[in-house]
């Protein structure tokens, strides 16, 4: 700026501030008049900013296209349903063996391959519904031996026929199969030979001893016989013994008179033998009296008239004595006689007896050895049955350790619950048949909807999994096998699948209801509902889309935010707009 | 001339104050949302969550705002314990109370359980172990990111993922997605020379105390990255760990606590202060 003059500098000053008061109301004006033009509005314009904004409907074109409603949920999916593999204890082997080695989780089995070895000794994977529960010998029945032979004739090696008898041919198979799989087959062991060895000696001993007894039972009716005939001897010889004293008798009365005569006649012998006796007696004392009472009589004439007398005394007592004993011995012999016939009698009786009770004897004796001898018999005959089985039994056979029967083949390893070296008893494994299959839970009223066979699409985006499948179970109570009771498990079983997807959990997208082709569709807003109870749609009256007419459509089958719609007035055709809604002021956003 | 100037600056100035109100963005609440946009935002959130869920075949409670708002009222917090002691504590509550266990079933403290609401944790806990694995991937993402309570709470989307990061996609604006988003407000304050004075001081003092962080802003986040690094993001329990990686967690809580607590003692003396001085003058006139 240029200097100016100081006489003027009052002069300038107040030109300055004239210019500045002059700007400064300029501006304030402008200010104030821009404030007013932001501000002041006519009545109008009032109006015309607060009317609502015209209507302008959004539009958009009706389609074709296929509907369908479905159903989303989660499932896992599985190989099958798992199933425990336990050894069943073995009667051949002393104990439990233990683990030699296992299979890797998700191995696959098939049929006749050997899922793990137990002590060296094969386990070998085989189809059937009944477990190995026994032994499987020559000798034993059963469905589980038919299990076996048809295993067997599954592998190619025949069993013979199939009867469900483990037979030789059985066996030979089994023998043909271990030897094939290069394994030892399963031979006698040694306690079944031991045990053969023993029935073979009691065998050799009861036929020893039932032939012993045969032969004393023969020997025991020869007994009987020989009894038979004692007896019939004795009692012959009674017969002749009893004859013989009653003849002896007969004779003996006919020769010697009644038996009372006979006593008469010993008691007058003795009376006469008394009365002699007294007699001289008498003679003596009389003899006596003349001594003793002659005096001249020496005295030793007096002693032997003593003498004399009392010798007859004795001679007279024992006359007596004597007739006595004579009457006795008479009657005692007349007693005899009687009693020697009922001896013989009794003999006879007795030698009937005797020979009664020999003769049951010996029978009994028979019956006994006959018994003994049946009985070695079939101790015998038994004892050869059990040999001919011991020995039927020694063959190939097939513990119940070395052989898991499994309904569904093949199978793959779920888990593996025991360690190499552990004792191999209780679950060992769990298996899983190689069918996957998806578990799921719906809630009650999307189960209600959802039918064995239906299509399943099994996805999960984040693992780039795509399968498909179809419904294979819908259970028919909520809260079974793990859903909670407000939810249906659901069975998928996979049909399709290009990636492993067990273990994973996967989408599954149930179309349970479609259109079945291409229909007219419109977007839900779209369909509005009438005072009538008339379903309709608004299209544009005019080309421009200011002004709308309805409609009146059926609506169909809604999904994925759209409704099949079939018009009942007039026509609708694909591409035809239909308004949605109405344009808003953009609402603002966070 | 200069005079005019300011005289028609001052008018402007004061028209545009009055009439205006606070620029855009300068809400009061997270992400420089008003309390009913707010609202709105975790609704319409939670809505989208729940479409998703259901699309991916997981049933999934859309969770109501009291819900959202207990799991980021429960950040660094736990019963009858203020924020100080927690922090004293815990830290941040990352690598010191780190499981590893899904946010679902968590026992002890976990923001993200409380903000998934009840509902959601039975239908988890209901589910099978594959399931689980998958339900989480869905509604987290690969890397099991923040729920959307404690994302919100953290204002940091970054590390959503799965049916909570498209949820927020859709309606949260796209900057609000990245990483280090200031909100305006925050921004503004931010700006501030004073701010820019309390904050050179506070990254001086941590720097003293072996920390490099220039913003309080920045130490959780390295935490939580840090933690992904060693737990595998988040797959690895403590058990699971090698020894190495135990270690390094122990070692990551102790530097979680120190630097926790000398984060919180500093922003309190420091930053708080002049954050809400700058506000108060920024804010104390409200909008028409």
């Amino acid at each position: 700026m240029e200097p100016r003059p100081p006489a003027e500098p009052a002069a300038r000053s107040r030109q300055h501030r004239a210019l500045a008061a002059t700007l400064g109301g300029a501006l304030g004006g402008a200010a104030l008049a821009w404030f007013a033009a932001q501000h002041i509005e006519s009545p109008a314009d009032a109006a015309a900013r607060t009317a609502p904004p015209k209507p302008s409907p959004i539009l958009v074109p009706i389609e074709q296209r296929v509907l369908a409603s479905t159903i989303v949920t989660r499932g896992t999916a599985r190989f099958g349903l798992p199933q425990k593999i336990a050894l069943a204890p073995s009667a051949l082997k002393p104990s439990p063996g233990l683990v030699a080695s296992l299979p890797q989780r998700n191995a696959a089995f098939d049929e006749g391959q050997v899922l793990m070895t137990v002590s060296g000794r094969p386990v070998f994977v085989l189809r059937g519904a009944l477990p190995a529960y026994r032994d499987l010998q020559p000798g034993v029945a059963g469905e589980d031996v038919r299990q076996l032979q048809h295993a067997l004739k599954r592998l190619g090696f025949d069993p013979g026929a199939d009867d469900g008898h483990y037979d030789a041919r059985t066996a030979a198979a089994v023998r043909r199969w271990y030897v094939a799989k290069q394994w030892e087959p399963f031979g006698p062991t040694r306690e079944q030979l031991v045990a053969l060895s023993a029935a073979e000696r009691d065998w050799a001993e009861a036929y020893k001893a039932s032939e012993t007894a045969r032969s004393a039972a023969g020997a025991a009716a020869l007994a009987v016989d020989a009894a038979q005939a004692a007896a019939d001897h004795g009692l012959r010889a009674a017969e002749a013994e009893l004859a013989a004293k009653r003849a002896e008798a007969a004779r003996w009365q006919a020769g010697g008179g009644a038996t009372e005569s006979m006593l008469d006649a010993e008691r007058a012998k003795a009376a006469h033998a008394d009365s002699a006796a007294a007699a001289e007696v008498a003679t003596q004392t009389a003899e006596r009296a003349l001594v003793v009472l002659d005096p001249r009589q020496p005295e030793s004439a007096r002693a032997a008239a003593d003498a004399k007398l009392q010798l007859a005394q004795a001679a007279a007592r024992r006359t007596h004595v004597e007739g006595e004993l004579a009457l006795q011995a008479a009657q005692r012999d007349a007693q005899l006689a009687a009693g020697q016939i009922a001896l013989a009698e009794a003999s006879l009786r007795a030698a009937r007896l005797d020979g009664q009770k020999a003769v049951q004897a010996a029978l009994d004796a028979q019956r006994l050895a006959e018994l003994e001898s049946r009985l070695g018999a079939q101790r015998s005959a038994r004892l050869a049955s059990e040999l001919a089985a011991l020995q039927a039994r020694i063959g190939v056979q097939v513990p119940a350790d070395e052989i898991a029967f499994i309904p569904a083949l093949p199978v793959r390893v779920e888990e593996v619950a025991v360690q190499v070296g552990a004792s191999a008893s209780g679950a060992l494994l769990s298996v899983t048949d190689n069918q996957l299959a998806v578990d799921a839970a719906l809630a009650l009223d999307a189960a209600a909807r959802v039918k064995p066979g239906m299509p399943v699409a099994i996805d999960e985006q984040d693992l780039g999994i795509q399968a498909r499948g179809v419904i294979a179970e819908v259970a028919g109570t909520p809260g079974t096998r793990g859903a909670d009771g407000y939810h249906v498990h659901v069975e998928v079983r996979v049909t399709e699948s290009q990636a492993r997807i067990e273990g994973h959990s996967l989408r599954l997208t149930i179309p349970v209801q479609s259109t079945g082709g291409a229909v007219l569709a419109v977007p839900l807003s779209a369909l509005s509902l009438a005072a009538d109870g008339r379903s309709h749609v608004q299209v544009p009256a005019d080309g421009n889309g200011n002004t709308l007419r309805p409609v009146v459509v059926r609506p169909g089958l809604a999904a994925d935010g759209y409704v099949e719609i079939t018009p009942l007035d007039g026509t609708l055709a694909a591409g035809q707009l239909v308004a949605v809604g109405n344009r808003r002021p953009e609402k603002e956003t966070p | 001339m200069r005079h005019a100037h300011l005289f028609g600056s001052l008018l402007a100035a004061l028209a545009c104050n009055v009439i205006a109100g606070p620029p855009p963005g300068t809400g009061t609440e997270e992400f420089g949302l008003n309390p009913k946009q707010l609202v709105e935002a975790v609704e319409k959130t939670e809505g989208l969550i729940a479409a998703c869920m259901r699309a991916q075949g997981f049933e999934y409670i859309a969770a109501d705002f009291n819900t959202v708002r207990r799991g980021m009222a429960a950040d660094k917090s736990l019963p009858g314990m203020s924020e100080k002691q927690f922090v004293a504590k815990h830290g941040f509550g990352l690598a010191t109370l780190y499981t590893g266990e899904a946010p679902q079933l968590a026992k002890g403290y976990n923001p993200a359980r409380i903000g998934l609401g009840e509902q959601n944790v039975r239908v988890y806990t209901r589910l099978a172990p594959a399931d689980q694995v998958a339900y989480n991937r869905a509604l987290l993402g690969e890397h099991g990111g923040a729920t959307f309570a404690v994302a919100l709470e953290a204002e940091d989307f970054s590390g959503t993922g799965g049916c909570t990061h498209q949820a927020v996609a859709q309606v949260f604006q796209p900057a609000q997605l990245r990483a280090g988003y200031y909100n305006p407000k925050d921004a503004l304050i931010n700006k501030d020379p004073r701010m820019k004075a309390a904050l050179a001081r506070y990254a001086s003092e941590m720097r003293s105390q072996g920390f490099s962080y220039a913003h309080p802003d920045e130490v959780e986040p390295d935490i939580r990255r840090r933690l992904a690094a060693i737990s595998a993001n988040g797959t690895l329990t403590p058990e699971q760990m090698s020894p190495a990686q135990r270690t390094a967690l122990k070692d990551l809580q102790d530097y979680e606590r120190r630097a926790a607590a000398k984060n919180f003692e500093l922003t309190e003396r420091l930053i708080d202060p002049v954050a809400d001085k700058i506000e108060e003058e920024m804010f104390s006139r409200k909008a028409q």
